[in-house]
């Protein structure tokens, strides 16, 4: 008796056998796929063609499959994947999108988990390098995306009173992201994107970095780390009087003093870090 | 001319990224862009930017790949949203996807999964189609698809089901020549039987591309120059159709922009031809 399975099993049916990491037969035999149509049935829902048997037709796209989330990946983690190799950056593919299938319209956010998932990927050497690569690449394409906000103008800032700085709240653009590293990850997407250059061991090595978008271009900011507390205290909505304050505390004779977070302040701005200035008086909040 | 009265825009290409500078530097003198409707739903950055810039000079049409029409889950009423926002925002003329369906169980696999082409499928797809029109507030426009597999259930021709799918639900046909070669190749059917079958009125724009001949089947790959079957195709189309709307799509070893024009501009020469009205077809034929 032929089987006529109605459209939502078919449908179901076949997005199981594509997705399967398997072969093709294994894929048809899998449980999923046997509980919606069994293997020795697959004449009654899918024709041979003139050259291909069933399996072989459905088997086109499921091969399809893993090479379209591998490609997408690559797009997003391109260090992470040249520092795998083809075959581990495949294999990580594979059991990410496993645990991480996309549920979205778009692949832009297909790699949203992937530096968590690398924590836990088996199999996977230089962990720690793995995942802060990750955690860089991911920023970089969330910085990419992000909503265009102007950036503060020096006339905005020169505007500002002077006795109003210390309560002043500096609001981040969005396209911006802050990120503690522990290997050189930062280094290691540098050497990528230039010929020649030597890539960084994977070995441990602090670092700080600024992720941000100026003219529609990602851009990376190393920072040391008494800029990396007060640019975070900042972003977290510090004002900025007791920020400073802290930050000069924090390790004196750090080169933290005046001089140096006058510059790191005016490098900031100049970079078009910030969008907004909140907390101040009414009469100088219209900027 | 199409039933919806839908501009003739000429001969197009499609906006991909590694163009980006030379079409914002050069200016080149293309009739219009189709624009991949995904690739600018969730960004802000500089893709959108470059969109803009090109919504200011050219004519765009929107193309997408996820709306899912055939599939057995719920509609994604926020991709519509945004879907709908975009179209507002590049003035788009039509907005297309594809007859297929990308995942169920809230899963999405991104490829154009085939349908059985059968009573339940038509009524499912035309239902679908329906509120899409509705929440766009334009007719929706759906390509052919290349397909690799046929269902035993299927008891319709594919040609047969757009057809139906054009009466039942009212929607436009952007009909892909080359697809239509891969699947004849696929599925051993004559070529000329779809391009003359599908309904002639509904056709608002064309695809025409490359394909790779594995030798047991016919990849859809957009990677190459036409064949000249696929030319000869669009042309016996294009008789029964008067000239619509064209666009050479080129999406994996994408040439240079002027390789990739020069080809689009092939069409010329198959669509120029002396002007003839189009057949009478027909209303939903």
């Amino acid at each position: 008796m032929a089987l006529e399975p109605p459209l939502s099993r078919v449908q179901r049916w076949m997005q199981e056998v594509v997705v399967h990491p398997g072969s093709i037969d294994e894929a048809l035999a899998s449980k999923a796929a046997r509980a919606e149509v069994p293997p020795e049935r697959l004449g009654d829902v899918v024709l041979p063609s003139r050259t291909l048997a069933p399996a072989q037709r459905v088997e086109i796209y499921q091969r399809m499959y893993l090479l379209r989330m591998e490609e997408a990946l690559g797009i997003d983690y391109p260090a992470l994947a040249r520092f795998l190799g083809p075959r581990g950056f495949r294999d990580l593919v594979r059991d990410y999108v496993a645990s991480f299938p996309s549920r979205s319209y778009t692949l832009n956010r297909l790699g949203d988990h992937l530096p968590a998932f690398v924590l836990t990927a088996g199999g996977l050497r230089h962990r720690g390098f793995c995942h802060d690569l990750a955690r860089l690449e991911l920023a970089m394409t969330e910085v990419f995306d992000e909503t265009e906000t102007p950036s503060l103008s020096a006339e905005a800032v020169a505007a500002v009173p002077a006795e109003a700085w210390a309560a002043a709240r500096l609001r981040p653009i969005a396209a911006f992201r802050l990120l503690a590293l522990r290997y050189p990850a930062n280094a290691y997407v540098q050497s990528i994107r230039g010929r020649g250059h030597r890539h960084p061991r994977p070995r441990r090595k602090d670092g700080w970095l600024a992720v941000y978008r100026r003219n529609y271009s990602v851009r990376r900011l190393e920072l040391s780390l008494p800029a990396y507390r007060l640019l975070s205290e900042l972003v977290a909505g510090a004002p900025l009087g007791p920020a400073v304050a802290a930050a000069a505390r924090r390790r004196p004779g750090s080169g933290a003093g005046p001089t140096q977070l006058y510059r790191w302040f005016r490098g900031w701005m100049a970079k078009g870090l910030f969008m907004g200035l909140e907390g101040l008086e009414p009469s100088t909040n219209r900027l | 001319m199409n039933r919806w009265n839908l501009p003739d825009l000429g001969i197009g290409v499609g906006l991909r990224t590694v163009h980006f500078g030379h079409i914002l530097s050069r200016r080149p003198a293309v009739d219009w862009f189709e624009v991949l409707s995904e690739n600018f739903m969730d960004t802000g950055g500089h893709p959108l930017w470059v969109l803009d810039q090109v919504t200011e000079r050219y004519p765009i049409a929107l193309h997408g790949v996820s709306m899912s029409i055939g599939g057995t889950d719920p509609l994604d009423r926020e991709y519509l949203r945004k879907l709908k926002a975009l179209a507002a925002r590049t003035r788009a003329h039509w907005v297309s996807d594809h007859l297929c369906w990308t995942g169920v169980a809230g899963r999405n696999v991104h490829d154009l999964l085939p349908m059985p082409y059968n009573e339940e499928a038509l009524r499912h797809t035309a239902a679908r189609v329906r509120q899409v029109s509705e929440i766009l507030e334009r007719p929706l426009v759906l390509e052919n698809p290349s397909s690799y597999v046929e269902f035993a259930s299927s008891t319709l021709t594919e040609w047969e089901f757009l057809s139906r799918l054009g009466q039942e639900a009212d929607c436009g046909l952007l009909l892909d020549v080359n697809n239509v070669y891969v699947s004849s190749f696929n599925h051993g059917f004559d070529p000329r039987v779809y391009i003359d079958s599908v309904p002639a009125d509904r056709v608002v724009q064309y695809h025409v591309a490359g394909h790779t001949n594995k030798g047991t089947h016919i990849l859809d790959s957009h990677s190459d120059h036409a064949v000249a079957e696929v030319w000869e195709l669009f042309r016996r189309s294009c008789r029964r159709t008067g000239n619509v709307s064209t666009l050479y799509e080129w999406d994996e070893d994408i040439p240079d922009f002027d390789v990739l024009h020069a080809e689009a501009l092939k069409a010329r020469a198959y669509r120029e031809e002396p002007a003839r009205p189009p057949a009478r077809v027909a209303r939903g034929a």
